[in-house]
């Protein structure tokens, strides 16, 4: 009898802080994405205030992929709801939007680009251009990333498994790129 | 005591229970190769690192045989070197700029960071704070994979026949950037980079881990206030790492399109074998800026866990409480935030503003602050102690006395005006060798030496310990010591040969005597390569806690299995260090024992906390 | 040579090997009582650390001050002088603060060594010891940071208007010097695109004040006056050093840096100083750049103002050496630039015929 009450004393321990070890690990790795892009714009602002620093338009496509990474971010949040309230069949087909609305915004950067090259603006050349072109590409990479995040979960609720914390994981990256474009966007149409 | 007794009981059921669970399944790929284990990766990192520090030191000798035996004929070298030694013997001038450079990259990089951090936050951290394994065992694997890759495509970049990257391991363009400046920036360049961002990926896949593990994973009653002082190491280089490594790899990234896509982020106005090149808008200096943000960050990466792991060995091994605990987390956090903005302090001499210059300066000279603080707390520890000099404890003290000695000369280097004459000379190379290189190497021998018997159940001899230790301890005095009188003469780094200069030409009798220095100290480390050779398979075996230590890990069994421990995991009541604690029998109280079993070494705040501990075990019925 | 390093390396190998069979052996002889902790290796370790404190700061202390002077370059410049004063002061700051922490240091190691009979004492923190500690250094770095700063900013202050003006660019692996001229005393505009193996700065000659700008294999600088040292490097980094002027600032392709000092004695007057008739002021390269980094030395005289003028007086401009650069002079400035460069009138016939031509 003795024992037993003695035995609960080394119990498994209960954790002392409740965060998801994968949650956090996200929170860690976007940290880290957000370092790097703080490095290239401060880059951009040390270089652009040594002048010899070429203006041109910034390409409107850039104006439409805004909206439609905001409009993604509005689906992605609706899957991540859906999954709370067990509405399943309502999974699937947010996922399959935000999937499409994110090769939408891939597209238009693209399109970006070429409106870039119709201005004359190179990859080489002053490094305004080469700037845009590499700050562009790389937020485009991260958002393949996350594209190819999405698959992993729409690849699972075909199966029907919802993992919650994966979604909420997958929600909270797709937000994290939404809101670092935005910052890109800004940032980049302030400082020409 | 009946407490004590049952939990005895309890444990050696679990065992029963866990060792079906966790050690027979798995064969050789899972358990040795591609492991989740965290102990086996922190080999692997230990194993991997090792090898590099014995190539890093090996380039070292070689250049410092061309440096003091300048008219030595070095052909007995030709089966290794081959095409890099001329006719007379000598080393090629560009061969010897690419040893620098491949010395600084594989000691900064591999050793001292994938070497040292990798090994021992992968180690100590789930044993110290109480859990499995780390959160991620999966990522760990893939740490370790990426760093060995990384190794890979470095170690292959040795032996291409335009050689490594040979612009310094600081890689300023444009001369990294271009291959007609030097061959080294051809394909070696290349792999550097490759390599680079590989290591990259390694470090924060690493970091992640780290910092979810000690923030999720602590076992009950491991609250912060209570984390051994290595953890507190590992986690502050971990923050670091994630907030700097990242601007590395942009400053990469950039010079990769400015070398294969002939973009101008650091290129302008450069004519070069007989062309004007056509890159024009470039800032050299924007590299600079990038680079050393990571790179100031990146010493204390390099140091932070060796000075965690000295703060333990040193308390342990005084028998006493490190002093100041508090003052040791806090100049730890301290330093880390100040050395996101000291980086320009390498910069001095660049043309930047001279504003930038002083605020560098004063932010830089800051640093002092906190580090002295650190050296009078290890001194004060040892002060009244009862010191064992356990072969980790000798490295301890010796990664002390190099903090200090080469601490001291960054008040020289740190002020602009000072560091005009002494930017770049042999003085630096003192002050960071001393500082950052050698007492990290020392914090990495005091944590194998320490942490052996833990990770291999046995005991190392400690007599070629003590002979390894004051082989290196002086050996590395030799070396380095000389050479602040050589930069005080103003002699520059990265010289091949002084002769050139009147001013330079006369410290050839010191520079052999740093040389033959030099070669004593690799000569020593096989020492210490035999003793831990020997020792993984015919050493004594190690009883459970050799050192009579209070942290967690000593209450694993003498080889944890995957799990670390057999039973439950230890709830913690106490902070790490009640070393010698007035009215106890023992000397030292491990972490885990209740202050209510200890009622006669208590101290009346900790008699109150007893109420918490019956209390916690109230809620639980 | 090479079989003594073998041998040593042998030698080593082989006595290490020795001492652990010795230790094996003796403790077998013992009985490997090798739980108990060794009580004679703890003092033995203990006394070495004293032995070396000792003999370390002995040797420290009395190599410092038989032969700190060969490794002290004499200082030849007045913003020289200020900072070697600061590097002294810092010197005795630091020298004193690391001669007491290191024999504490060591003291404590050896007194506190393992003893059976004694116990450690539990003395975990002090915050007014702590604190004492934490503000005394504060307030010394405070003083070193405070003075440093002021000597920088005295340093890096612009230059005044009438110092004399040398550009020095860095290619690989040499250095040259270009002086403005004696007619303008401005150097002319460069442009790295119109550099080729004679126009070796990029002499922009549609510029006026490029004629009788002039090349110079020997840095020459008068005693007394402030120079004014433009820097630029024409392909990848550099550093100009001038130890006895305690200059240094790095030459980067793209971005011109400066650097201004005065010199304060000749090197006429540093030979009788040092009593070497063979001293020479001497410019280096402290900025790793290839192959011949390490052979980038740039001869440097400091003149007397009279010596110096006749020097400036000797050179001819850089046009005037190569007058078939006088094509890329357009038509309205070439009188005015044959005069300035100093080529003769009664040549300008056929320089303007091989233009022609």
């Amino acid at each position: 009898m003795n024992e037993a009450i003695d035995f609960k004393i080394v119990e498994e321990p209960k954790k002392p802080l409740a965060m998801n070890p994968k949650k956090f690990g996200m929170w860690l790795f976007m940290a880290s994405i957000f370092i790097l892009f703080m490095a290239f714009t401060s880059a951009y602002i040390v270089r652009r205030a040594e002048g010899n620093w070429q203006l041109f338009e910034l390409p409107k496509q850039f104006l439409f992929s805004t909206v439609v990474i905001v409009l993604s971010s509005v689906t992605m949040q609706l899957t991540y709801w859906s999954v709370k309230k067990e509405l399943t069949q309502r999974v699937k087909p947010m996922i399959l939007i935000t999937f499409i609305l994110g090769i939408v915004f891939l597209f238009l950067q693209w399109l970006g680009w070429e409106e870039m090259v119709g201005q004359s603006v190179h990859l080489v050349g002053n490094p305004s251009g080469s700037f845009l072109y590499i700050i562009t590409g790389l937020h485009g990479a991260h958002i393949i990333s996350a594209i190819a995040f999405l698959l992993i979960v729409l690849h699972k609720a075909f199966q029907n498994k919802f993992d919650s914390v994966q979604i909420e994981i997958c929600t909270t990256y797709w937000h994290f790129l939404g809101v670092l474009w935005l910052y890109l966007f800004v940032f980049l149409t302030l400082l020409r | 005591m009946a407490t004590l007794d049952v939990h005895h009981q309890t444990e050696i059921q679990h065992h029963d229970d866990h060792g079906h669970d966790h050690e027979h399944h798995g064969n050789f790929w899972t358990t040795y190769i591609f492991s989740e284990d965290h102990k086996v990766i922190a080999k692997q990192f230990l194993l991997t690192g090792m090898a590099w520090a014995l190539i890093g030191g090996v380039l070292s000798v070689l250049f410092r045989l061309q440096l003091g035996f300048p008219e030595a004929n070095l052909s007995w070298l030709k089966p290794i070197l081959g095409g890099w030694l001329d006719s007379n013997g000598k080393i090629d001038p560009e061969f010897y700029l690419a040893l620098v450079t491949m010395h600084g990259t594989i000691m900064v990089f591999f050793v001292l960071t994938a070497g040292l951090s990798g090994t021992f936050s992968n180690f100590l951290i789930p044993l110290q704070i109480g859990a499995r394994d780390m959160a991620s065992g999966f990522m760990n694997m893939l740490s370790y994979w990426f760093f060995f890759l990384s190794s890979a495509v470095m170690f292959v970049s040795l032996f291409i026949s335009t050689g490594p990257a040979a612009g310094g391991w600081v890689i300023y363009p444009p001369l990294s950037a271009l291959p007609q400046a030097i061959p080294g920036s051809g394909l070696g360049m290349t792999m550097w980079l490759v390599s680079m961002a590989l290591f990259i990926v390694s470090s924060l896949l690493g970091s992640i881990n780290y910092i979810t593990t000690v923030i999720n994973m602590r076992t009950v009653g491991m609250s912060f206030s209570k984390l051994p002082l290595t953890i507190w190491a590992f986690f502050l280089t971990a923050v670091i790492g994630i907030l700097s490594f990242p601007v590395l790899f942009s400053a990469a990234l950039l010079l990769i399109f400015d070398r294969s896509f002939g973009t101008s982020f650091y290129l302008s106005d450069i004519y070069i074998a007989g062309e004007a090149l056509p890159n024009q808008g470039g800032s050299p200096i924007l590299f600079q800026h990038l680079f050393w943000f990571l790179g100031h960050p990146e010493v204390y990466i390099v140091l932070l866990p060796a000075l965690g792991i000295t703060s333990e060995i040193i308390a342990t091994n005084s028998r006493k409480p490190i002093f100041g605990y508090k003052a040791m987390v806090g100049s730890m956090l301290f330093i880390a935030i100040l050395s996101f903005v000291v980086w320009a302090h390498h910069m001095f001499v660049t043309g930047m503003n001279p504003f930038l210059g002083s605020v560098f300066t004063l932010l830089t000279l800051i640093i002092a602050v906190p580090s002295a603080v650190k050296i009078f707390n290890y001194v004060t520890t040892l002060w009244q102690g009862n010191i064992r000099f356990t072969p980790a404890m000798l490295f301890s003290i010796g990664l002390v006395s190099f903090f200090l000695t080469g601490g001291i000369t960054g008040i020289f280097l740190g002020n602009s005006a000072v560091d005009i004459q002494l930017h770049d000379t042999y003085f630096v190379v003192a002050h960071f060798h001393l500082v950052m290189g050698s007492a990290s190497f020392f914090g990495m021998m005091a944590g194998v030496y320490h942490w052996f018997p833990k990770m291999f159940g046995r005991m190392m001899d400690e007599k070629l310990g003590y002979l390894h230790f004051w082989l290196t301890f002086v050996g590395v005095y030799l070396v380095f010591f000389p050479m602040h009188y050589i930069g005080i003469a103003g002699f520059p780094r990265r010289y091949y040969s002084w002769t050139a200069f009147e001013t330079f030409s006369g410290f050839a009798d010191l520079n052999m005597l740093v040389s033959v220095a030099a070669i004593i100290t690799l000569a020593a480390q096989f020492v210490f390569l035999f003793n831990f050779i020997y020792n993984i398979f015919r050493g004594k075996h190690a009883p459970a806690n050799p050192w009579n230590a209070t942290t967690l890990e000593w209450t694993t069994p003498r080889l944890p299995g995957h799990g670390n421990w057999p039973g439950e995991i230890p709830t913690v009541y106490r902070w790490p260090y009640d070393y010698s604690k007035p009215g106890s029998k023992e000397d030292f109280i491990p972490q885990h024992i209740p202050f209510s079993e200890t009622p006669e070494s208590n101290l009346p705040s900790e008699n109150d906390q007893i109420k918490l501990e019956l209390g916690g075990v109230g809620t639980k019925h | 040579m090479n079989w003594i390093i073998w041998l040593g390396a042998v030698l080593v190998l082989v006595i290490l090997y020795m001492i652990f069979k010795i230790g094996n052996l003796v403790g077998l002889v013992k009985g490997k009582k090798d739980e108990e902790f060794s009580i004679s290796w703890n003092n033995i370790n203990a006394y070495l650390f004293m032995a070396f404190m000792v003999f370390g700061l002995i040797g420290f202390f009395w190599y410092s001050f038989a032969y700190f002077s060969d490794y002290d370059p004499p200082v030849a410049s007045i913003h020289g002088k200020i900072t070697d004063d600061l590097f002294w002061l810092t010197m005795w700051v630091t020298v004193i603060a690391f001669t007491l922490i290191f024999i504490v240091m060591f003291w404590f190691t050896f007194a506190y060594r393992y003893d059976k009979s004694r116990k450690a004492v539990f003395f975990a923190d002090n915050t007014k010891l702590e604190l004492v500690w934490t503000v005394v250094p504060a307030i010394v770095l405070a003083l070193l940071i405070l003075k440093g700063l002021s000597v920088w900013s005295d340093i890096t202050s612009p230059a005044s208007k009438d110092a004399v003006v040398v550009e020095m660019v860095g290619q690989q692996f040499l250095w040259m010097a270009r002086y403005p001229g004696t007619k303008d005393k401005e150097l002319g505009h460069h442009n790295y695109k119109l550099i080729d193996a004679s126009n070796e700065f990029g002499l922009d000659l549609t510029d006026k004040n490029s004629f009788d700008d002039f090349k110079s294999l020997e840095l020459h600088i008068p005693v007394n006056k402030e120079i004014l040292m433009k820097i630029r490097a024409k392909d990848v980094l550099h550093s100009v050093f001038l130890p006895h002027f305690r200059v240094k600032m790095d030459a980067v392709p793209g971005v011109q840096t400066h650097f201004k000092f005065t010199a304060t004695k000749t090197t006429a007057e540093m030979r009788e100083e040092l009593n070497n008739p063979k001293f020479n002021y001497e410019m280096a390269c402290t900025e790793v750049c290839g192959r011949g980094h390490f052979s980038m030395k740039f001869p440097v005289v400091v003149d007397t103002e009279e010596d110096y003028n006749k020097w400036l007086a000797s050179q001819q401009s850089w046009l005037s050496q190569n007058p078939e650069y006088m094509k890329y002079v357009p038509a309205e400035l070439k009188e005015a630039a044959m005069i300035k460069a100093g080529i003769p009138l009664d040549n300008a016939v056929t320089v303007q015929t091989a233009a022609i031509k």
